[in-house]
């Protein structure tokens, strides 16, 4: 619990729920769950770079889409 | 009851430091790539970058006069952004004054959880933790200040109380009446309140429930650290952050006093002597040279900040982080900037409002510490006493409260007293 460290599991889950919320976020049409999945993406996505797993630059991706 | 990890994120706060060096030179190429959408960066940065080493020689350092220049061309962000400013959730901008063009940023929502979760780095280090309750004594503005810091607790899961309006006594009130854990303000504002309560007949070290200090923005030298802490009965933890970077980028550390840890994966920090501009070693006296590695919408690559400090290599601090530190954090300006009560003041802005006063004649300003708060005393020597009125001090004072932020105290002073210059004046004297 205290080692600091991710488990393979938990590394996995979150990888799989960033790509998941990133789907969400760009192509969802309702503005509700569009805007949830936004908003959980920079959260998770924080997350991955504080794990030292990955760092993305990505809301222009969404300019054109609003 | 598991025990407690100290650290927000383990595994980069005690990474090997070659695999902190890959994992900072990852995030700069990204960085770098992003840059490309900047006019302002684009031109600056070679797009063939091939290591840290390249990107030191290859890259010139920028100042903030380079970065309000730019930002000029079309107000407010110029040829800076690398992305279009629609995509920002905030705005913020450093404290713009007479004859001193603020510089403006912006977050997007993905930048500004980043900056949060530096907040969220520093305050679990310093054994902040969920159900606290907060207090933040700032204007809650344009500047940045601890806006990071609210937002970084509500995260966390403990309660802030808005205070941004408040006296210092309902302040206190506060403190008392809600039990408060945590506070952030400046050092000088600190001393302030625990005067207030000393007023009201209050002991906060008894009354009051305070563990945690966050102090920021203005440099404190140890009695003051040392009165703050024997005030409130807590411990006084400083940070400091920049509005260019978003967010804090150093903290002290629970393993020992001065110890200001550098968050590595969030900025790339080199040191440089003032004048050569070579790298100065661990040890030695240079300016901050500030690389952010977290916004992608108003980023900043090599920036001369004018900060000095003393870098120290991270296996000192006995604490476990391999995050190297600044000795005693930031420990001055390589210009002749001075913090009052964490409002920036220099010479020439006291005089660019003092000399709109044609019946001033000669003057000197004083920096005190008095009774452990920063004072500014104006002596003024009127052009001709005799029909010189005293409200021409209250004038005085109000235009440099309206222009620069701060309050003076105006002493009128017979013809004679004060100094006179030939070449270079020094009419600005720092007694603190
Ligand atoms: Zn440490």
């Amino acid at each position: 619990m205290t080692s600091g460290e991710l488990t393979p599991r938990e590394e996995r889950q979150l990888r799989e729920c960033y790509a998941a919320l990133h789907e969400l976020a760009a192509t969802c049409s309702v503005p509700s769950v569009r805007t949830a999945a936004r908003a959980a993406v920079a959260e998770v996505h924080v997350a991955l770079d504080g794990q030292a797993l990955d760092f993305e630059m990505y809301t222009h991706r969404w300019l054109a889409e609003g | 009851m598991t025990a407690d990890q100290p650290f927000w994120n383990p595994r980069t706060e005690t990474m090997p430091r070659e695999q902190l060096r890959a994992w900072q030179w990852t995030k700069l190429r990204r960085a770098m790539a992003q840059a490309r959408g900047s006019k302002f960066w684009a031109d600056r940065i070679p797009e063939d970058i091939t290591s840290f080493e390249d990107y030191v020689r290859r890259v010139p350092l920028v100042t903030k006069k380079d970065l309000v220049a730019a930002e000029e061309i079309a107000p407010p962000f110029g040829l800076l952004p690398s992305i279009d400013p629609s995509a920002a959730v905030r705005f913020h901008q450093t404290s713009g004054t007479s004859g001193n063009t603020p510089l403006r940023t912006f977050d997007t929502a993905r930048d500004w959880a980043w900056a949060v979760d530096q907040w969220c780095t520093i305050l679990h280090g310093v054994g902040v933790r969920p159900g606290q309750r907060a207090i933040l004594a700032f204007g809650y503005g344009m500047f940045i200040g601890f806006w990071g810091m609210q937002d970084a607790l509500m995260r966390m899961g403990c309660a802030v109380l808005p205070s941004g309006s408040m006296d210092s006594a309902t302040r206190v009130r506060l403190l008392v009446d809600y039990q408060i854990e945590v506070i952030g303000c400046t050092p000088t504002y600190a001393l302030r309140l625990l005067e207030t309560a000393a007023d009201m007949g209050i002991d906060l070290a008894a009354d009051g429930n305070l563990k945690t200090v966050i102090t920021g923005a203005e440099p404190r030298p140890p009695a003051t650290v040392r009165a703050i802490e024997r005030g409130f009965g807590a411990k006084v933890f400083d940070v400091a952050g920049m509005t260019e970077l978003a967010t804090v980028f150093t903290f002290e550390c629970p393993g020992g006093p001065g110890i200001s840890h550098i968050i590595e994966p969030a900025a790339i920090e080199e040191v440089l002597h003032p004048e050569t501009r070579e790298p100065v070693g661990y040890g030695e006296r240079g300016v901050r040279v500030m690389t952010g590695l977290g916004r992608e919408g108003w980023q900043i690559f090599r920036y001369w900040t004018e900060d000095i400090v003393i870098k120290r290599p991270w296996h000192e601090c006995p604490c476990g982080r391999t995050w190297d530190w600044y000795e005693g954090g930031i420990i001055g300006r390589a210009d002749d900037m001075r913090k009052i009560r964490g409002i920036s003041v220099t010479p020439v802005m006291v005089e660019d409002v003092v000399r709109g006063f044609t019946e001033v004649r000669e003057f000197q300003t004083v920096l005190r510490a008095d009774r452990g708060l920063d004072v500014m005393v104006l002596r003024v020597e009127p052009t001709d006493p005799a029909s010189a009125r005293p409200e021409l001090g209250e004038r005085i004072a109000a235009e440099i409260k309206r222009t620069i932020g701060l309050l003076p105290m105006v002493e009128l002073v017979e013809p004679g007293v004060l100094p006179r210059f030939e070449a270079k004046a020094v009419r600005f004297h720092d007694e603190r």
